[in-house]
């Protein structure tokens, strides 16, 4: 039978190709030096938000091994925008229940930090999705990273430089707390995709559209190896959303928290508790040097196919599925 | 990081014009909040607020110097100390100037490059790739408004304060500045705006179709969008201040619900005592937002983000 490749199919692998290509020439900046380690990956249970989430998130870091005395933290949930008819944002009883953690287990200061992509009034977003009454003194604690005081970090894509949130910069530990959702544009979004929070409006504006012009992939990837030393991801899980992600998708029960340090790992294993091939994201292939294969991934607690399911996924990612 | 609140309840009268009294950073800027360094979007907008007050003087003036300091050699303004890049906000800029009555050739000139600036979207490279891979975007890309940064994308909110203004400018300084460039440029703008109409009648950010899917406006947006075809395109605005009213009856967003009282005022379908029914939220730390809310309650019945009479049309509120 012969082989066709219409335009749908060529366009994200050609964008793979190119990410994987420019991942190699850029490799002395993208990727640590050294031999590669297996990355832990800790998968556990939650059936709901009603659950004791705070003894889950203390067990997902202890089974990833994090230390986090003496560390300014800097939580970065997903909050986007709301609409009571879906899921879009991270859930706030997880947010509190991870500062509550952090602070038990030493962490100096806990901040949570978010800029989002289309609404100025980053506050009514987070009253409207429940984070002032979810979380003990969520004012004192929040910052806008969109208006946030920004730092210039050369050489973001190319020759180009960028501004970051000097909150970002500046912690210790930043931990993305994305929700699992699957993305129009990038086919999934989890832990790297989350790190366009920290980018400031105040300077890119609402949408941070430049990203869009340095290209989604590569900015994802540079955002990864600017704060991907001092990251973790705690992926929101319980409910992800499906579909037409990652506004107007439909809710979709999957009942996992997903923890680990390495965020290409992180989001390599969402993938797969999706039910989507990582290896068909060019952001990751390109993080990961094209080498998505399990064996680097440390997998703890519950097996990947024990708490899989296919997530929907719009035509324009449908060769995504994992077969 | 976990900082104490400043008192914004100062006084019987005008706590948040004290509240920007006393938050002004020593540079004579505002930073977005208390403490934080000076950008000249809330460096304008508590400029124009203060101004309302004979008694702020001192600091208006200061204010004033800053602004002067952070004009560009080319044209426009830098946007914080430390990023001396002109953007969007060099149109805030532009109406302060006019609001001043400061035409100097570095208004002129900044005139001429907000003509000059197109969204990228209309250009060759832009359209060249919706030609492989068609645009999952569904509006017309020969309608450029203006982006929030030089050689990216036009959006809804940069296009409608370009298009405030320019119309102000043009009406306080006539021929002084490039009046055909002007209004050809806005024309454009204005087109663009509409064709960026969500279904339900408002703005978002300026998606209104994408993948299919219709999406739905903000208030906030739906406030400026509407400011900028206040001159021009009243008439066809009619539906969507039915939708602008619905937001302000609706709306938890402080922020949205000050444009929108600037908006509605505006349109004369607000009085300046009116407050907003459903505004959630105390006394706040957010200085931009405090500008904006004092500029919605200025006493003048064209606030000084508006129009004139003789552009808007308008007799009466």
């Amino acid at each position: 039978m012969k082989k066709t490749m219409d335009r749908r199919k060529f366009l994200p692998l050609a964008g793979a190709g190119l990410a994987t290509g420019y991942a190699a020439i850029h490799r002395g900046q993208e990727k640590p030096s050294g031999p590669r380690t297996a990355s832990s990956v800790a998968i556990l249970k939650a059936a709901s938000y009603e659950q004791d989430l705070l003894d889950h998130i203390i067990r997902g870091l202890s089974e990833c091994g994090l230390r986090v005395k003496g560390k300014n933290v800097l939580l970065k949930p997903n909050l986007v925008e709301f609409s009571a008819d879906t899921c879009i944002n991270t859930d706030p009883r997880v947010v509190a229940a991870a500062v509550e953690a952090f602070e038990r287990l030493g962490a100096a200061e806990v901040i949570i930090g978010e800029g989002p992509g289309h609404r100025r009034d980053t506050l009514d977003v987070a009253e409207q999705a429940s984070y002032f009454s979810a979380i003990p003194q969520f004012e004192r604690r929040f910052v806008d990273l969109n208006r946030d005081d920004v730092s210039f970090v050369k050489h973001f894509v190319d020759s180009s430089g960028i501004y970051l949130a000097n909150t970002a910069v500046r912690a210790d530990l930043i931990v993305s707390m994305p929700k699992l959702k699957t993305h129009h544009w990038s086919g999934v979004t989890a832990s790297m995709k989350n790190y366009f929070g920290v980018v400031p409006g105040a300077v890119y504006g609402w949408p941070k559209n430049q990203l869009h012009f340095f290209g989604i992939t590569p900015s994802i990837l540079a955002l990864n190896r600017i704060l991907g030393r001092k990251s973790f991801a705690i992926v929101d899980g319980i409910v992800g959303m499906e579909g037409n992600g990652p506004i107007q998708g439909t809710p979709k029960h999957c009942g996992v928290l997903i923890f680990g340090s390495d965020l290409v790992a992180v989001d390599a294993s969402c993938c797969r508790v999706m039910g989507v091939d990582p290896n068909g994201l060019s952001y990751l292939t390109g993080a990961a040097d094209g080498n998505l294969a399990t064996e680097w991934i440390e997998q703890r607690g519950e097996r990947i196919e024990n708490v899989s399911q296919n997530f929907a996924l719009i035509k324009e990612f449908a060769h995504l599925r994992k077969s | 990081m976990l900082v104490d609140k400043i008192d914004v309840s100062l006084g019987p009268t005008s706590p948040r014009l004290q509240f920007l009294q006393k938050t002004q950073n020593s540079d004579g800027g505002w930073g977005y909040f208390p403490g934080k360094q000076s950008w000249i979007e809330p460096t304008v907008y508590a400029t124009l607020a203060l101004s309302q007050n004979p008694a702020s003087a001192p600091q208006v003036a200061r204010a004033w110097n800053l602004i002067r300091s952070w004009e560009l050699p080319q044209a426009g303004w830098q946007i914080s100390p430390q990023i001396a890049e002109a953007n969007w906000t060099s149109a805030l800029c532009i109406n302060l100037y006019a609001a001043r009555g400061i035409c100097d050739s570095h208004l002129i000139r900044t005139v001429d490059w907000m003509i000059q600036t197109v969204g990228a979207e209309g250009g060759f490279l832009a359209r060249a790739r919706a030609a492989i891979n068609p645009v999952p975007n569904e509006c017309d890309y020969g309608l450029q408004g203006w982006p929030w940064r030089p050689n990216t994308s036009s959006w809804v909110e940069p296009t409608a304060h370009a298009i405030i203004a320019l119309n102000r400018a043009a009406v306080t300084f006539g021929n002084r500045i490039n009046l055909a460039g002007v209004r050809a440029r806005i024309d454009l703008a204005e087109r663009m705006l509409l064709d960026r109409r969500c279904q339900d009648g408002g703005w978002n950010y300026g998606n209104r179709r994408v993948l299919r899917t219709w999406l739905p406006s903000f208030p906030d947006t739906t406030a400026l969008a509407l400011l900028g075809l206040l001159a021009n395109r009243r008439a066809e605005a009619t539906t969507s201040l039915a939708r602008a009213q619905d937001y302000w009856r609706g709306s938890t967003s402080p922020l949205a619900t000050a444009w929108l009282k600037i908006c509605l005022r505006n349109y004369g379908l607000l009085s300046r005592q009116q407050s907003p029914p459903a505004a959630g939220g105390g006394p706040s730390q957010d200085i931009l937002l405090a500008a904006i809310q004092s500029l919605g309650e200025a006493a003048e019945e064209h606030c000084i983000l508006g129009l004139p009479d003789s552009l808007a049309g308008r007799t009466s509120a």
